[in-house]
């Protein structure tokens, strides 16, 4: 098994920036991706709370994987995962409330959230824990910085500011002065401009997605990596869940492979 | 009467769950390819929302009676598992017909947030629509379910339509598969922001 | 079924039950820790919307209403009836539009805040700026909406392609104003 393979830390924890990126290339995650990516601060602020969760989740599984039998694994894992994203909720409510205005149901839809369920069953599951405590940190930056640049994208386009509200946010904790983001709608008005209001709106978040997988297949197919969607069963979002379907899953991904 | 229909129009169109809410985009954009899984997931959805529904909305009042709010996450997830699971064994051994038709469905929709969202936004409902002197009851919360669980039918199959037509169109090579995919729904998104303010226009809330 | 089988399923089972009843109980530890602070929060950003709309008064007195819900009576420092405040709502283009108004002993308008509000960003999130909320103060009578510029006495400015949302505003701040007169009995 995967314990008895040298584990290069550097590589577990990299491998989520970019190669194996949860949203971009596994195509997890894509729910909050998609929702509370409408300001740089909304989706980094989910981005550490998503982040914070996977990390215990994937030590706590981890350290546990030779108790947990193995049949009762995933009620096992979410119940573990529901009890840490209950308390960051409770975290959030009572330490950053406006946080927790602004994620409102996606705040305790981290549960059904792909990418941690997924580390849980594909990684904490099977390796020791500081090993999986690194991939959850690697995997959950990945998650937050593909937050960041939907967020930024989507903010400077459709509402004009840039780290929009960033004062509700950690303001009790660091002094920032007065400053409260970037605004750039005078400049715009004074050149008749107005913000494209499109891509805070649903289907700004859906193209925006869209353009930045693109962009990030492009990129890996320069490095000669596959595309996010040949990726098999390591890219179905239901990969942790299905242990039935996988083999039909396969399946399907070869017979298309073949088609092509 | 007023109300259920306005809870109908919103959860269909002009709050789709899929297209203005981001809830279940892994199944809409994962098992979209065909029209008939398209409607065999949906339908499963719509079955398990309504059926997770009935069961947590009572819960609810129970956790709410001992003061335990906060173990909402964790009791609903784990009844919603626990549903599935029941639903697949019984279904297997006595409805066999609609165990083929649904039955591969039914693992994946544990981890779908469209069914966890529906039970947690009901819950929030009762206080949101107290507040404007709306009491929202049972019967409300299902007939939301189920609104909540056609939208999803209807995003999917619309979805499966548009879909079927890309398989055939010239795409930039860097532009294939997902991110296509993506850009589309995007559209498909922007058309239901046409029934914004239906509900509102047409009088049927306060 | 073997006793061999029957061991499996109690080990899964004791096992599974052990993993929740801890969860249980770090939840409820991380709960008992937290809850006092979310309670303070909520009350907190309460009276902060109730001074922002009714900056006279210093403390602030429940008074039951006819519906149901919760209004204030703003008093100053030496415990005279300065004002009052009520929340109210009414529904917008994106869903429920919530507020709080302040109203001086005459019935003018002292403030309104939004407090919840999900109407589009841009359009009718531009209810949010002071611009709009600034016309509302002074105001004494049952408004209307007017679209042509030039407001009068009784009419608040529409913000520009976001009717439906200027509109549930006033709504809202009439409602509040009903809750005025039921409380004072002035202004019916």
């Amino acid at each position: 098994m995967a314990e008895k393979k040298k584990i290069s830390y550097g590589h577990e924890f990299t491998k989520g920036l970019l190669k194996e990126n949860p949203v971009l290339r596994l195509v997890l995650g894509t729910c909050p991706t998609l929702a509370t990516s409408t300001s740089v601060v909304n989706g980094v602020g989910m981005g550490i709370a998503a982040t914070i969760v996977l990390v215990c989740s994937n030590i706590c599984i981890s350290a546990l994987r030779k108790v947990i039998p193995s049949k009762a694994r995933i009620p096992a894992y979410i119940v573990i995962i529901a009890s840490f994203v209950t308390m960051v909720q409770m975290l959030v409510k009572a330490f950053v409330p406006a946080l927790d205005q602004s994620l409102g149901v996606f705040l305790p839809l981290i549960v059904v959230n792909c990418i941690i369920l997924g580390r849980a069953e594909a990684f904490a599951g099977k390796n020791p824990v500081l090993a999986s405590a690194v991939d959850g940190l690697g995997m959950g930056i990945g998650f937050t910085a593909a937050l960041f640049c939907m967020g930024t994208v989507r903010e400077i386009l459709g509402a004009g500011t840039f780290l929009s509200g960033i004062q509700t946010m950690i303001g009790s904790f660091v002094d920032l002065g007065s400053f409260n983001g970037f605004d750039f709608t005078p400049i715009l008005e004074k050149l008749h401009l107005a913000p494209m209001t499109l891509f805070i709106l649903p289907a700004g978040g859906f193209f925006v997605f869209g353009v930045l997988m693109a962009c990030v297949n492009k990129i890996a197919e320069g490095k000669g990596l596959k595309k996010a969607d040949q990726l098999g069963c390591a890219g179905c979002p239901y990969a942790a869940a299905c242990g039935k379907t996988e083999a039909a899953c396969a399946n399907e991904t070869e017979k298309e492979a073949a088609a092509q | 009467m007023k109300f259920y229909i306005a809870l109908l129009i919103m959860g269909i169109l002009t709050s789709n769950f899929v297209l203005s809410k981001f809830l279940g985009i892994c199944p809409f954009l994962g098992v979209s390819k065909k029209l008939n899984t398209a409607v065999g997931m949906s339908a499963a959805v719509i079955f398990v929302m309504l059926l997770a529904t009935a069961a947590t909305f009572p819960l609810n009042k129970l956790l709410e009676k001992y003061d335990l709010g906060y173990l909402q996450t964790i009791v609903f997830i784990l009844v919603i598992a626990a549903l599935v699971q029941i639903v697949e064994i019984v279904m297997k051994k006595y409805i066999k017909p609609l165990y083929n038709a649904l039955g591969i469905y039914l693992p994946l929709i544990t981890t779908n947030c469209a069914v966890l969202g529906v039970v947690i936004l009901n819950i929030d409902n009762i206080a949101e629509y107290a507040s404007q002197g709306v009491t929202y009851g049972f019967g409300h919360a299902m007939v939301n379910s189920f609104a909540a669980g056609a939208g999803f039918m209807l995003a999917m199959v619309i979805f499966a339509g548009v879909r079927s037509k890309l398989e055939t169109a010239d795409v930039p090579k860097f532009m294939q598969g997902l991110p296509i995919t993506l850009v589309a729904a995007s559209i498909v998104s922007l058309s239901f922001l046409g029934f914004t303010g239906l509900v509102e226009g047409l009088g049927l809330l306060g | 079924m073997t006793k061999k089988d029957i061991g499996a399923i109690l080990k899964t089972a004791i096992s599974l039950f052990l993993i929740c009843a801890v969860a249980a109980g770090l939840v409820a530890l991380v709960n008992t820790v937290t809850a006092e602070t979310i309670e303070l929060n909520g009350i907190e950003e309460a009276n902060k919307a109730k001074s922002a709309v009714l900056p006279a008064a210093e403390s602030f007195e429940d008074v039951a209403l006819a519906d149901g819900s919760t209004g204030f009576v703003g008093k100053n420092a030496a415990g005279e009836t300065v004002g009052y405040v009520f929340s109210s709502s009414a529904n917008g283009y994106g869903g429920k539009v919530g507020i709080m108004t302040g109203f001086d002993t005459s019935g003018a308008v002292t403030g309104v805040q939004i407090l919840d509000i999900e109407e589009t960003p841009g359009l009718g999130m531009k209810a949010k700026e002071s611009a709009f909320l600034d016309q509302f103060t002074g105001k004494t009578d049952e408004l209307k909406v007017t679209k042509t510029g030039a407001p009068a006495n009784d009419e608040i400015q529409a913000l520009t392609s976001a009717t439906i949302t200027s509109r549930a505003m006033v709504k809202a701040v009439n409602a509040a104003r009903l809750y005025f007169a039921e409380v004072t009995g002035k202004g019916e």
